[in-house]
C-alpha cells in the first residue's frame, strides 16, 4: 500500500478543526493516549490519504474499458452530479457520527472501549476531511452552483437531526449505542467504501483503501466489545444486558438496511461505474454478515455460560434454543437474534409496514407500538424521533399519507445552524484577508438514495 | 489488497483479508489444536491486527469457515535491524485442512504484501524444540539469521497475556502440520 498524504487548503482545515473544537472537545485526549492504548502504532494524522497505483480503468458500467475520469467535467453532468451528492452524503455521515459518539462517549465503563471509540472518531473526521479534499480540491460548478466554500460550510453547520441519512440523525442513549453503532452502522460503511473502490471517477476510488483499512478497525470497535459483554452477561456479572445490547441492534440494523437504498434501485451507481453492485444485492450481503456476527456473538455466551462444550454443541444448542424455546438453562431471551429485514422500516420496499422483530405481522397501530415498546430502548421511545415515526405511521395507516411521501418526511428534525456556536457573526470557514466568498444559507436536506 | 486479487481457487480453499468477524473461526482452529479454548487471546490479538494492518494478516476461507489463519506485520529499527522488515507472528491450520499447502499460500499472500509495505527481509524466531514450524519456514525459503534470541527469566514475574505470542515469535497451537 503506498499513500500519499494531502493537507486541505488552510482555510479549510482550520474549519475542520475549528468545527472540532466545538463537537469533537474528546479529540484532544487522543494524541495524550496514544502510547498507552495504541503503542508502536503510527500516530493519527488529520490529513486526506491517496492510495498510489491503483488501476487507471474503469472496471464496471457503460464505460468499462475506459480511462478512469481525472476530473469532475469529464463525467457528464448526470454522473458528476450524482457523484457529487454521494461525496456530500457521505462527508455528512464522518462528521454525523462524531457528534453522535461524542455525547455517550464518557460514559464508557472500560477505557480501553473509550479509547478504541475515540481513534473511531478521529478516524471518522479524517474520512470527513478526505471528502472536503474530494469538494475542495476539483471544480465541481459545472453541477453545482455552490462553492467549495459553501458545501464545507453546509456540511459543517449539520447537526444530529439534520444529516442527509437517517442513522445519523438519531442521539445516543448509552454508550451501548457506541458500540453497537460501530458494529452495525460502521459495517454498512465498509460495504460503501468496498463498493467505491471500482469508482470511474479515479480521486475518489483513491480514496477508498486508507479508509477501508482504517473501517476495519471500527468494526472490530464494535464487535471485540460485544463478545466481552456477552461473555460477561453469561457469567452473570454483567451491567450490560443482553436484553440493552438486544434492544440497541432494533434501533440500528433498521436504518443501517435502509442506508443501501431502495432494494429496486442503485442501476445508476452502477450505470456510471461508482459502485459494483446494486442496493439489494449489497443489502443481503450485509445482512448475512450480520448474521454471522450474531451467531458469534450466541456462541460467545453460550461457551461462557459452558466451557465445557465443544463448538459443534454449543452451535446446535443455540440453534435449538432460538428454535424451541428454553434449554439447559439457556432462554431465547439469554440470546441474541437479528430483527426481520421489515423491522421498523421507514424507507425502501417494506417501509410503513406493520412487521415485528421476528417478521411477525401486526393489525394496528397501537398494536405495534406496543410491540415497539418491548423491543427497542425505552430512552429511545422517549425521542422526537418516534414521535415523528409513530405520528408519519398512523397517517400512513390511516390513508391520509402516501407511504413514498412518508418515506421524504423523515428525517426531518431540522436543526441546521449556519454559524459556528461561539459567535453568531463567525462561521466555519474564515475566509483570508482578500477573499470574499459569501456562504449562502444552508440548502435542504436532501436525501441521496443509495448514497452513504 | 489481495483479498480482491485472490479469489475461490479449484480446491475451494480462498485467501482474504482478516477481518473481526474471523475471532471465532482463528479461536476455534487453536483449540482443536491446543484443546484450549481461549477467545479472549484471540479477541486481543485479531484487535490489535486489524489496527495495525488487517492486509498483512490473511485468513484462509473453505465454505464459508475459517481454516487456516496467519498473522504478520512490518517493522522497522527494532533490535538496530534499520531495514524494514516483514515479521510473522502466528499461524494456525484446521487439522482437517492441512497438507493442501494452505500455509504456503499463506505465506505467500503475506510475502506479496509486506514486498509492497517496502519490506525487504522477512523474519521469524521459532521455538528450537518445534522442528516441523522449522522445517515448514525452510521450506517456504526461511534461512537461519546472524542473530541469537537471548531471554532472561524474572522471577515472580505474572507471564502476561499467556499464549498471545511475543512481538515477532512466530508460534503456533502445537501439533500440526502447516
Amino acid at each position: 500500500m503506498n499513500v500519499e498524504q494531502t493537507t486541505l487548503p488552510k482555510k479549510f482545515h482550520d474549519a475542520v478543526l475549528h468545527w472540532q473544537r466545538h463537537h469533537f472537545p474528546d479529540y484532544d485526549l487522543l494524541p495524550k493516549y496514544w502510547e498507552k492504548y495504541f503503542p508502536n502504532e503510527p500516530e493519527f494524522c488529520l490529513c486526506a490519504k491517496m492510495e498510489i497505483g491503483m488501476g487507471d480503468t474503469i472496471e464496471v458500467g457503460d464505460r468499462k474499458g475506459q480511462p478512469r475520469m481525472l476530473k469532475p467535467a469529464e463525467m457528464g453532468e448526470d454522473a458528476a452530479g450524482h457523484l457529487l451528492a454521494i461525496i456530500r452524503a457521505q462527508a455528512s455521515t464522518e462528521f454525523g457520527s462524531i457528534q453522535q459518539h461524542e455525547g455517550t462517549l464518557a460514559r464508557a465503563q472500560d477505557d480501553e472501549d473509550r479509547f478504541w471509540v475515540l481513534r473511531v472518531m478521529a478516524e471518522e473526521l479524517r474520512h470527513g476531511y478526505q471528502m472536503f479534499h474530494m469538494l475542495t480540491s476539483q471544480d465541481w460548478s459545472s453541477v453545482s452552483s455552490q462553492k467549495a466554500e459553501e458545501m464545507v460550510e453546509e456540511i459543517l453547520s449539520m447537526r444530529t437531526g439534520s444529516h442527509v441519512l437517517d442513522a445519523f440523525n438519531l442521539d445516543y442513549d448509552s454508550f451501548v449505542d457506541n458500540v453497537v453503532f460501530a458494529a452495525v452502522i460502521d459495517r454498512v460503511g465498509k460495504y460503501q467504501l468496498s463498493m467505491q473502490r471500482v469508482c470511474s471517477y479515479k480521486p475518489f476510488a483513491q480514496s477508498m483503501p486508507p479508509m477501508l483499512r482504517e473501517e476495519a478497525f471500527h468494526l472490530a470497535a464494535g464487535v471485540i466489545p460485544l463478545r466481552r459483554w456477552v461473555q460477561r452477561a453469561a457469567q452473570g456479572n454483567e451491567l450490560v444486558t443482553v436484553s440493552a445490547i438486544q434492544k440497541s441492534f432494533h434501533k440500528w440494523f433498521p436504518r443501517g438496511l435502509e442506508m443501501f437504498g431502495h432494494e429496486k434501485g442503485g442501476e445508476s451507481n452502477v450505470r456510471f461505474g461508482f459502485k459494483n453492485m446494486k442496493n439489494a444485492e449489497a443489502q443481503s450481503q450485509y445482512y448475512d454478515e450480520c448474521r454471522k456476527m450474531i451467531a458469534d456473538l450466541n456462541q460467545r455466551y453460550v461457551r461462557a455460560r459452558s466451557p465445557k462444550l465443544s463448538p459443534e454443541q454449543a452451535e446446535t444448542l443455540v440453534s435449538r434454543v432460538l428454535q424451541d424455546g428454553t434449554r439447559d438453562g439457556v432462554a431465547r431471551e439469554d440470546l441474541l437474534e437479528l430483527p426481520d429485514p421489515r423491522f421498523f422500516r421507514r424507507k425502501g420496499e417494506p417501509a410503513w409496514t406493520l412487521i415485528g422483530t421476528r417478521g411477525e405481522a401486526f393489525e394496528t397501530v397501537d398494536g405495534y407500538l406496543e410491540h415497539l415498546k418491548a423491543q427497542l430502548p425505552e430512552a429511545y421511545l422517549a425521542s422526537r424521533d418516534m414521535s415523528l415515526y409513530i405520528g408519519t405511521l398512523r397517517e400512513v395507516v390511516a390513508g391520509t399519507l402516501a407511504p413514498e411521501q412518508a418515506s421524504k418526511r423523515m428525517p426531518s428534525l431540522k436543526r441546521v445552524g449556519g454559524v459556528c456556536p461561539c459567535s453568531k457573526s463567525v462561521r466555519w470557514i474564515v475566509e483570508e484577508p482578500g477573499e470574499a466568498a459569501t456562504p449562502t444559507p444552508p440548502a435542504p436536506d436532501r436525501v441521496v438514495p443509495g448514497a452513504v | 489488497m489481495y483479498s480482491q486479487a485472490v479469489s475461490a481457487t479449484p480446491g475451494q480453499v480462498r485467501i482474504r483479508t482478516l477481518s473481526e468477524l474471523d475471532i471465532s473461526g482463528i479461536v476455534a482452529i487453536d483449540e482443536r489444536l491446543t484443546g484450549v479454548y481461549r477467545p479472549d487471546v484471540w479477541e486481543r490479538r485479531v484487535g490489535y491486527y486489524i489496527r495495525r494492518d488487517a492486509d498483512a494478516c490473511p485468513v484462509a476461507e473453505a465454505d464459508g469457515k475459517v481454516v487456516g489463519f496467519m498473522f504478520s506485520d512490518v517493522r522497522g529499527g527494532e533490535f538496530g535491524l534499520e531495514e524494514t522488515s516483514g515479521w510473522i507472528e502466528r499461524f494456525g491450520v484446521d487439522p482437517d485442512y492441512q497438507g493442501r499447502s494452505i500455509g504456503r499460500r499463506l505465506f505467500e499472500a503475506v510475502v506479496a504484501h509486506l514486498k509492497e509495505r517496502g519490506a525487504s527481509v522477512m523474519r521469524t524466531i521459532v521455538d528450537q524444540k518445534d522442528e516441523e514450524l522449522a522445517s515448514f519456514l525452510r521450506a517456504v525459503g526461511f534461512r537461519n539469521a546472524p542473530l541469537t534470541a537471548l531471554e532472561l527469566p524474572m522471577s515472580g514475574a505474572s507471564d502476561g497475556a499467556a499464549g498471545a505470542g511475543k512481538p515477532g515469535a512466530a508460534s503456533r497451537p502445537t501439533g500440526q502440520k502447516p
